[in-house]
């Protein structure tokens, strides 16, 4: 298990604001998951931080992509 | 002699008490008799067949600058909405200081929507105190409104450029108290503040530089008039909406204030967020805190266009990649064939039926006007392309300026979001009146209330449901004689056909001032609308009534 927070899911959703947001699924050291919604700007952040071109591309990743560069 | 009388309808009073049929007579703006009203009017109004009920308010709306320059607040009150609530999540048009006025507009502009020219060119800067912003709305209102103060144009008054940099002194804390007790005195029916918003740089709107020091004494002042707390908490995480639930718990019941917060909405991929959200209030409603959250009842779209990249693609690769390129760029993938013949490929042998076959083109930018509203499915079998390519086409025939819309992407499981409604201590409102303008249609919410959740899914009764949204929501922010057909109230009084009450389609329009674009809906099934016993409304055009107030 690993040591941190890390990406065991996402998905797409309906914003608040009307657009697309990503419902990243973290999976904490203890083993409880969480979900964490992204707004479009900061999704399409995290796939570019990570080289991802589909969402699926997100599983594994460590929580710490979400907050890179930002 | 009465002024007016509804003759004939069919009463839902508000109290959630079983409907009967009868007249409501009024004179000098109120309700004066009820049941069969015996004696003369100047005017009646023949509701036989229809329900008579108390106007519905509106607890959640951006109204603040649309209010100079339209009074009724269009098109709110068409849709039987008598009183609105502006000034939410933190943002006021008053107090503003002459200095200070560009860095609100572009505060407002982030949320509203609105063009320049609405700030320009559509109304003159009179005030800088809020008595003196509701001595301007209040020359012709046809709605009535009851104004929340924002957090953030507190901070500013006081603080100056610092109130997006820093925590308040002790001093600066004190004059925020002085500020908002004048506001409240001149009519502010409670303080609104915002843990979310940004401005149109990006940068925190002021009340999120707050300290909890500085919202415990500005509480302390809403202690002193009774008033309402409206919050914006950090809404896309459940854990962190918990815990301010029960900051505002911690507030309500130290200062025995009421307190809201919003936006409550329900996704498929977190469904568990309304269940714990509204297991922890009731939890703190227990406590006797009164933390009221803030449901909408309309589905929540999504929309795009290629102009920038949008998660929509999130699952296509190829179109990930190519959208997320510099424009040029990105143009020439568009204009390239081979590349295009992938991309629609990536969508599977029915060439995006499935997945793009629903979307609809919105209008309101440069889409042709014989599109609008069509399928990307009818349009791509006229043009005799796949989906995908129809969409891929369109755009670039338009510069890429064209707006698709998925219908109905979140918040949209009726059978989910029905009892989430009915529940006591959800509060129906959320609806974001007069924000987000470019974007989508923030009316027509209570129309949505009856056509999907009283005649489709029976989640809740006519009268449930009209309660809901007149008696309950005056009671939570205190609004004293609204929300009721009662002898002495308010003659905020609608006509409806329960039959066939809704809300039209989304279409785009250009009444903002300089020609600006808003999406809007227009009402079903709304026969007769009364603000203070003057028709506002009626056969499916608005009047020269100016009867609205200032209600606090």
């Amino acid at each position: 298990m690993s040591d941190e927070a890390v990406i065991v899911g996402a998905e797409i959703v309906a914003g608040h604001d009307g657009s697309a947001e990503l419902v990243v699924r973290l999976r904490h050291p203890n083993g409880t998951e969480a979900p964490v919604v992204l707004d479009e700007v900061t999704g399409l952040k995290l796939m570019k931080n990570c080289g991802a071109s589909h969402v699926d591309d997100l599983t594994g990743q460590s929580w710490r992509r979400i907050v890179e560069g930002s | 002699m009465f002024d007016l009388i509804v003759r004939n309808g069919l009463l839902v009073d508000g109290s959630g008490a079983p409907a009967y049929l009868g007249d409501v007579g009024v004179k000098d703006g109120k309700i004066t008799a009820l049941g069969k009203v015996e004696g003369e009017a100047r005017r009646i109004v023949e509701a036989k067949g229809r329900v008579v009920a108390p106007g519905f308010i509106d607890p959640h709306t951006h109204f603040d600058v649309q209010l100079l320059w339209d009074g009724a607040a269009r098109p709110a009150l068409e849709h039987g909405v008598t009183c609105v609530i502006p000034g939410n999540c933190s943002l006021s048009l008053a107090p503003l200081k002459a200095a200070d006025r560009q860095r609100v507009v572009g505060m407002f502009q982030q949320i509203e929507e609105m063009p320049p020219a609405a700030f320009t060119e559509a109304f003159d800067w009179t005030w800088e105190d809020f008595a003196g912003y509701r001595a301007a709305i209040e020359k012709s209102l046809s709605i009535n409104v009851a104004p929340l103060v924002g957090h953030s144009v507190i901070r500013l008054w006081v603080m100056g450029p610092a109130a997006q940099e820093r925590a308040a002194t002790p001093a600066e804390i004190v004059a925020m108290q002085d500020m908002l007790r004048e506001c409240l005195r001149a009519g502010a029916v409670g303080l609104s503040t915002s843990f979310v918003d940004v401005d149109e740089n990006g940068r925190p709107v002021p009340s999120r530089f707050a300290q909890f020091d500085e919202l415990d004494a500005l509480c302390a002042v809403l202690g002193e008039f009774g008033r309402m707390l409206q919050c914006v908490p950090e809404f896309y995480d459940t854990d962190l909406t918990i815990a301010r639930i029960d900051q505002l718990s911690d507030l309500s019941l130290k200062h025995a204030i009421p307190t809201t917060f919003s936006p409550v909405f329900d996704n498929t991929a977190t469904p568990n967020n309304v269940p714990r959200t509204m297991a922890r209030v009731e939890e703190q409603f227990a406590r006797g805190a009164r933390v009221w959250p803030q449901m909408q009842t309309r589905p929540i779209d999504i929309s795009f266009s290629l102009l920038r990249p949008s998660l929509f693609f999130a699952r296509l690769p190829r179109w990930v990649r190519i959208l997320r390129q510099p424009l040029e760029q990105r143009l020439a993938a568009l204009r390239d064939p081979d590349t295009v013949e992938k991309m629609v490929a990536d969508l599977g042998p029915d060439g995006g039926a499935r997945m793009m076959g629903r979307l609809i083109v919105r209008g309101g930018d440069a889409a042709p006007e014989a599109i609008v509203g069509r399928t990307l499915s009818e349009i791509a079998k006229a043009r005799g392309e796949a989906p995908a390519l129809a969409l891929i086409n369109l755009s670039l025939e338009n510069g890429l300026d064209v707006a698709f819309l998925s219908a109905n992407a979140g918040h949209e499981v009726t059978e989910r979001i029905g009892p989430m409604l009915a529940h006591p201590l959800v509060h129906i409102g959320a609806s974001d009146g007069g924000a987000h303008i470019a974007s989508f249609s923030t009316y027509g919410d209570t129309g949505y209330l009856f056509s999907e959740f009283v005649r489709g899914s029976g989640a809740l009764t006519l009268e449930q449901a009209v309660r809901k949204i007149t008696a309950e929501t005056a009671d939570i922010w205190g609004l004293k004689d609204r929300g009721r057909l009662a002898a002495g109230q308010a003659a905020d009084i609608v006509v409806f056909d329960a039959e066939t009450i809704g809300r039209g389609e989304e279409r785009p329009v250009f009444d903002m001032p300089g020609e600006g674009m808003r999406y809007v809906r227009g009402a079903a099934g709304i026969d007769t609308v009364l603000v203070n016993g003057e028709v506002a409304y009626a056969a499916g055009a608005y009047t020269d009534a100016k009867s609205g107030v200032v209600c606090v």
